[in-house]
């Protein structure tokens, strides 16, 4: 095992019981304005545009394909692992009839 | 009525009894197969990139799927720590809220069963627990119940997970260094409920792949995260 991987673990670790334990807390002292709960509601949804666009932009027509069909599936399906997996198939499928 | 109810939570502690454990145990079973598949995929992921002891490690202390997910994109050797734990705290700053809203029910409790309770906080069995308790239900002891069993499917599925994402010799043919991705892209339609939340998705791409066109690594993923959720600010400003 290495030592940063076991540190970065205690480091997330915190970090998440932090925010677990974090807003009931701070409920004593504060309540949340409707712009922090905005603000808070905001930040996962542009990590994960942070996280997808570059995938996006790094890869070709197979990463392209497979985003597509796991957005597509999702709104058809409403299911995640049916639309993930969508998603995994068309990449899969496409670099293998690609080469 | 909100108010009414926390002046009743002030007076009488809720009651958190092993019957509320078992009962929050028990109805949180239906929606345990979404943790498992979450917890296979992060599993697969993990599996070239983390031993299995880390792995196990990672989910039982961290127990956070998103945020797990998304720490893996910035993973490296070695583990960019600062990026990693600010990654987990944006992913997981929705908690804030859900804990939050908590107080009004659990808030005349103990501080043992709570911060105890508040560990295995996530978005399943908070929203379960609410629903419940608009029903009638009285018994704090269903969040811990729920939570400890969603936490075991967590734990156990990721190990699952690494164990058949080690054996496999070349991930890429089977689409599988895809499955973050996938996932993250399947998450969307949760995460993005109304046509104004595309705002700070957008942005936080843009911003994510301009920035690493001059610094490649983990950092695009926080700016990204910054500028996308800042927008937010902004438009609440204009109201």
């Amino acid at each position: 095992m290495r030592a940063d991987v076991l540190v970065a673990i205690a480091l997330m670790a915190a970090a998440s019981y932090a925010c677990r334990a974090g807003g009931y807390l701070m409920m004593r002292f504060v309540t949340p304005t409707p712009r922090t709960e905005a603000w808070l509601r905001a930040i996962p949804v542009a990590l994960v545009g942070a996280i997808l666009g570059p995938v996006a932009a790094n890869g070709g027509p197979a990463e392209w394909a497979g985003l597509a069909a796991a957005i597509v599936v999702m709104r058809a399906a409403g299911n995640e692992f049916i639309s993930a997996f969508a998603a995994i198939v068309v990449v899969a499928g496409w670099r293998a009839l690609a080469g | 009525m909100d108010s009414s109810r926390r002046l009743a939570g002030v007076a009488r502690p809720p009651t958190f009894s092993r019957a509320g454990l078992v009962t929050g145990a028990v109805r949180i079973v239906p929606l345990l197969p979404t943790v498992a598949i979450y917890g296979l995929a992060f599993g697969i992921s993990a599996a070239s990139r983390l031993t299995f002891t880390e792995t196990v490690l990672f989910s039982a202390f961290v127990c956070a799927g998103a945020a797990q997910m998304a720490s893996l994109q910035a993973w490296a050797d070695p583990v960019p720590l600062a990026a990693v734990t600010l990654t987990t705290l944006g992913m997981n700053a929705r908690y804030l809220l859900l804990g939050a809203a908590l107080r009004p029910w659990i808030g005349a409790l103990a501080p043992a069963p709570v911060y105890g309770s508040l560990f295995f906080l996530g978005d399943s069995n908070w929203a379960l627990a609410l629903k419940e308790r608009e029903r009638g239900l009285e018994d704090a002891a269903f969040l811990l119940g729920s939570g400890i069993v969603t936490w075991a499917t967590w734990v156990a599925t990721t190990a699952i997970g690494h164990a058949f994402g080690a054996v496999l010799r070349d991930p890429a043919r089977y689409g599988l260094d895809f499955v973050l991705p996938a996932f993250f892209a399947s998450m969307l339609a949760a995460f993005v409920k109304r046509a104004a939340d595309l705002v700070p998705l957008l942005v936080g791409a843009g911003v994510a792949i301009a920035f690493e066109r001059f610094a490649p690594g983990p950092w695009s993923l926080l700016a990204g995260a910054v500028a996308g959720s800042a927008t937010a600010l902004v438009r609440r400003d204009a109201r």
